[in-house]
């Protein structure tokens, strides 16, 4: 493999997402990274690849599933008072993300109707209490979501749907940019947003383990945990 | 609310609530939908489409090269217009590219007033940049498949710009749980009224 991740990752959205959803530090990540993760490094530069398979109902219940986790990421953040211990400025950024991330929920499920898959449980282990770590993750979230709608629009079927995901793609690039704003990184890092495959980012959620198969309520906390 | 003498904060915080609130039934109603006037993706309807997309492309390359001429900018603003200024040089050279002989030149703009000062330079880059992402919006899901996907990449960084100079002018950088889309008479019309496009 000839390409570097940061060559992949030039805006480091990527790269930071990942040090950040496993807890360590972007160097340390990279250590490990180029020590071998051949498996983590081969999905993240599987090149976009057809995906006519991927049925209408398959891409919008995945987008319900990440909207959910995005929502739920949130609610909990309020729910905790890491948003309310904010200034200002921030804290009104995250509410309306928040708000957001709900109503987008509403809107997939009122769209799948009866298709909609089961709310699955939501475990940030600890990435909701602190003021950092939730800005951080929120920033790597929402490039994320752009990188997927950017992905997934000309992939759906229907003509209606594909209108609907534009105007859904460049709220969360709003989302995004506000968030790069905040943290003092450049809102627009590139002339066109790279998209990503559906597969590419349900491979970047699973390693977060933000996904739980279950309600976690043995864990070192205590507290339990939210559902979206 | 106490009509208005109420904070920024709190009319913000009501707009969220607002928008938070209507529910999906408005929020479906309002969502983007292709363009009624649109026929099947084809072609010749792509380059259409694309001819009208170059237009806002090459105002807005236009409007950022004359401001950072004007010497009127400074501290965010004018990194702003730097960052700016060569991202809609790429998108009106990947229109170009994907129009081939049909494109067409500029049609004559005229940015001197909107150049004069930050507030005038910040106004008309929130015109510009709303106008255009709400164009892709429009036309986006009438486009053949692969200039759906170059149209994704270039509009969520016209929403991007959108959000960077909204939080530039203290405006909310997201106003919309779903952005909607314009009409191209609408749009071109509106640029006309605003005096940016002779």
């Amino acid at each position: 493999m000839t390409l570097t991740l940061e060559q992949l990752d030039r805006d480091e959205a990527l790269l930071e997402s990942i040090a950040i959803l496993q807890g360590e530090t972007r160097a340390g990540f990279l250590r490990k990274a180029a020590l071998g993760s051949a498996g983590m490094l081969a999905a993240l530069a599987a090149p976009a690849r057809a995906a006519d398979s991927v049925s209408d109902v398959d891409i919008l219940n995945f987008g319900l599933r990440f909207e959910r986790l995005q929502a739920t990421f949130y609610t909990q953040a309020d729910e905790l008072g890491t948003i309310h211990k904010m200034p200002a400025a921030k804290q009104r950024w995250a509410e309306v993300l928040g708000a957001h991330e709900r109503a987008h929920v509403r809107i997939l499920k009122k769209i799948l109707g009866d298709k909609a898959g089961k709310r699955p449980f939501f475990d940030f282990h600890g990435v909701t209490e602190t003021d950092d770590r939730f800005t951080r993750t929120a920033v790597a979230m929402e490039d994320l979501t752009v990188a997927l709608l950017a992905g997934v629009t000309p992939r759906v079927h229907d003509r209606r749907l594909t209108a609907a995901l534009f105007g859904l793609l460049t709220t969360e690039a709003r989302h995004a940019a506000w968030a790069r704003n905040i943290v003092g990184t450049t809102p627009a890092g590139r002339s066109v947003d790279e998209a990503r495959t559906l597969d590419s980012v349900r491979g970047t959620v699973s390693r977060t383990h933000f996904i739980a198969a279950a309600p976690r309520m043995t864990s070192r906390r205590s507290r339990p945990r939210f559902t979206g | 609310m106490s009509g208005e003498r109420r904070t920024r904060a709190q009319a913000l915080r009501a707009g969220v609530t607002t928008s938070a609130a209507v529910g999906a039934g408005v929020l479906l109603r309002d969502w983007a939908r292709p363009d009624a006037s649109a026929a099947a993706p084809s072609r010749a309807q792509d380059v259409r489409i694309l001819r009208f997309l170059l237009v806002l492309e090459q105002a807005q390359s236009a409007f950022y090269d004359a401001a950072l001429r004007s010497g009127t900018l400074s501290g965010e603003l004018l990194h702003f217009a730097q960052v700016v200024a060569p991202q809609e040089h790429d998108h009106v050279a990947v229109l170009r590219r994907r129009l081939g002989a049909s494109a067409r030149p500029a049609p004559p703009f005229d940015f001197r007033e909107a150049t004069t000062s930050s507030a005038h330079f910040r106004r008309a880059a929130i015109d510009l940049e709303e106008a255009t992402a709400a164009a892709y919006i429009g036309q986006g899901a009438s486009l053949t498949r692969d200039a759906v996907a170059e149209a994704a990449g270039i509009v969520a960084v016209e929403a991007r710009h959108a959000a960077w100079i909204r939080d530039l002018a203290g405006a909310l950088p997201a106003p919309r749980p779903a952005d909607p889309a314009r009409s191209p008479n609408d749009v071109l019309s509106d640029l006309r009224t605003k005096g940016y496009l002779r």
